[in-house]
């Protein structure tokens, strides 16, 4: 061979002498063209391949997949770019692969297949690594969210959460009520009885709030042996019925064979509020309703 | 008296104009026939725009994207809500009720008409015909009785592959992000804006779709349902065409000569030429 001959031969390379498989498409999916890769690397007999739908080089889930993004992108948007799928080889064996392709005017397809074995066993422990976590995640938000005795929301928790029912409220022109919830003599029991009984009472209570409440009511210990219920949609006739039912709910936690009694205080909201105000109001109700004997509710009313 | 009217006014505006941002909604042309046209697993409204031509000089036209997909408020997705297709049947009847919609002719490619199928059941008033592109009402095998397709291995590989195709899209550990409520981050694209999704959301979709199992609710359906199917269809094979037409109580097939699994994109001319015959 001379050497101008192997300069010509080098001018024009041939798709075979890239380490890539190449395919071309019709737009019946039909093979019209595939390179030596496939014959080569993916173990193809390339005459058996002419002719044959593309849809034949997939597994399962990748044709899925590009039925639901490749295909719609490539008719949207004529190309695609690294995408990895799953291919079969010639004996039948998964290979990772990366796809770009671009579609003509015509409705064919050319396809680029890149080996992406190595970087799709990254991307296995990758994912591996995101489970462990998220389910860690998971753990820490719901610690940082909950309180740890009674499994309410924090006050934290409430503080984040409370603005977004608010203004639902404004949003969706409806009322909702908060509920300062105090337990009576609390100081007493855990003077008389130890703080373990005093504890029983708080998680005996935040048990009862939690079943006794709606899904979509945030309830919380708001502090030592303070709690707030936020319940969306509650108008004052409903409020008062709720607090009925809640002084009723307490003569099942006793101490000493004497039920625990709580006050509440309440305020209502057309979501014009923030939850600083409501607190500030529903604890000035509370006060009413310890300076009135304790064991009742009392309603916000502005002077 | 007046008051509680006029709230109820207030609050029925305040209402579409929520689902409209919510779900992206667009509506196009003003005949009387209205035409709602639901994308499938994967992309967005934009899977119309090859048949849009030819049907808004005919019909209204209304559009839309299921939250979390497309151009939707992801703020509002709602895990627990869309893990089932009963949550994006919601989004269906949502988007009825906020534009006051009736007498629709509900157009669902490949799992949408599964979800238009939920919908026309749960509020068959709202409905008048349904026409299902692709459909499938179970994509899994229940050898010997029925051939969804896939194996439960096929479909978990799917999720995977998801996965692994997100990783590349930059996002990939964006939901670990504690406490982030600004979801609109979470927004990856795959390229433009066409297929954008969450990797959550997208996943979530592919369980709904792909491991759900609806063949129960042919029987009930109560409105009459027009089938495109393709002759040689990746995700829905001929003998689902004919299953489905069996169980549905009041069914037209129609047989279009492609591979395809989007005929709306790849054949619409001949799916546009259908829904004028079967419509008219």
């Amino acid at each position: 061979m001379t050497n101008k001959q192997q300069a010509t031969e080098l001018a024009v390379p041939t798709p075979d002498a890239f380490q890539s498989g190449a395919l071309v498409t019709d737009k019946n999916r039909r093979i019209i063209y595939a390179n030596a890769y496939f014959s080569d690397e993916l173990n193809w007999d390339l005459k058996t391949l002419i002719g044959r739908s593309s849809d034949d080089l997939f597994t399962y889930s990748s044709k899925i997949f590009c039925e639901s993004y490749l295909m719609p992108l490539l008719l949207h948007e004529k190309k695609c770019e690294e995408m990895q799928l799953a291919l079969l080889d010639g004996n039948g064996k998964r290979v990772p692969i990366i796809i770009n392709a671009k579609m003509d005017d015509h409705g064919n397809i050319y396809w680029s297949f890149f080996n992406a074995s190595k970087r799709d066993q990254l991307y296995e422990e990758l994912i591996e690594v995101r489970k462990k976590l998220e389910a860690q995640a998971k753990v820490l938000q719901s610690l940082s969210s909950t309180d740890e005795l009674t499994g309410l929301m924090n006050r934290r928790e409430v503080n984040l959460r409370a603005p977004e029912v608010i203004n639902q409220a404004k949003r969706y022109v409806h009322t909702i009520t908060l509920l300062m919830i105090d337990i009576d003599y609390f100081k007493k029991i855990n003077d008389s009885y130890g703080h373990l009984e005093g504890d029983r009472v708080l998680k005996e209570l935040g048990l009862r709030l939690k079943t006794f409440g709606r899904q979509t009511d945030l309830i919380a210990r708001f502090g030592g042996e303070e709690f707030i219920m936020l319940l969306p949609d509650t108008d004052a006739t409903d409020a008062k019925l709720f607090a009925q039912r809640l002084h009723k709910l307490m003569l099942e936690i006793e101490v000493n064979n004497t039920p625990v009694t709580i006050s509440i205080g309440i305020t209502m909201s057309d979501g014009s509020q923030d939850l600083e105000d409501l607190t500030k109001q529903a604890d000035i109700a509370l006060y009413k309703a310890k300076n009135n004997g304790r064991n009742r509710t009392e309603f916000y009313q502005e002077t | 008296m007046e008051k509680v009217v006029l709230i109820k006014v207030i609050k029925n505006m305040q209402n579409a104009h929520d689902v409209i941002k919510k779900n992206n909604v667009n509506v196009l042309g003003s005949c009387a026939k209205t035409l709602l046209l639901a994308h499938g697993f994967g992309c967005d409204q934009n899977m119309w725009r090859f048949m849009l031509p030819a049907i808004t000089p005919h019909y209204k036209v209304v559009l839309f994207d299921y939250v979390g997909s497309g151009k939707s408020d992801i703020a509002h997705y709602d895990q627990a809500r869309y893990c089932s297709l009963e949550g994006y049947a919601q989004d269906i009847l949502d988007i009825c009720e906020a534009l006051e919609l009736h007498d629709v002719i509900f157009v669902g490619h490949s799992v949408s008409s599964m979800i238009g199928l939920i919908a026309s059941i749960q509020k068959p008033m709202l409905f008048s015909q349904l026409v299902m592109i692709c459909p499938s009402p179970c994509f899994l095998n229940f050898k010997p009785d029925y051939i969804g397709g896939f194996d439960k291995a096929d479909l978990e590989e799917l999720i995977d592959l998801m996965d692994k195709n997100y990783i590349g899209w930059a996002n990939y550990l964006a939901p670990l992000v504690m406490g982030s409520n600004n979801s609109e981050k979470l927004v990856g694209e795959l390229s433009g804006s066409f297929c954008s999704t969450d990797p959550l959301v997208a996943k979530t979709f592919a369980r709904a779709t792909f491991f759900s199992d609806y063949r129960h609710l042919l029987k009930e359906a109560k409105h009459p349902v027009l089938l495109f199917q393709s002759s040689e269809d990746a995700l829905a094979s001929t003998d689902i065409g004919d299953y489905m037409t069996e169980q549905l109580p009041q069914a037209k097939l129609q047989l279009v000569e492609a591979q395809e699994h989007c005929l709306h994109m790849t054949h619409s001319d001949i799916i546009n030429q259908g829904l004028r015959d079967y419509l008219d």
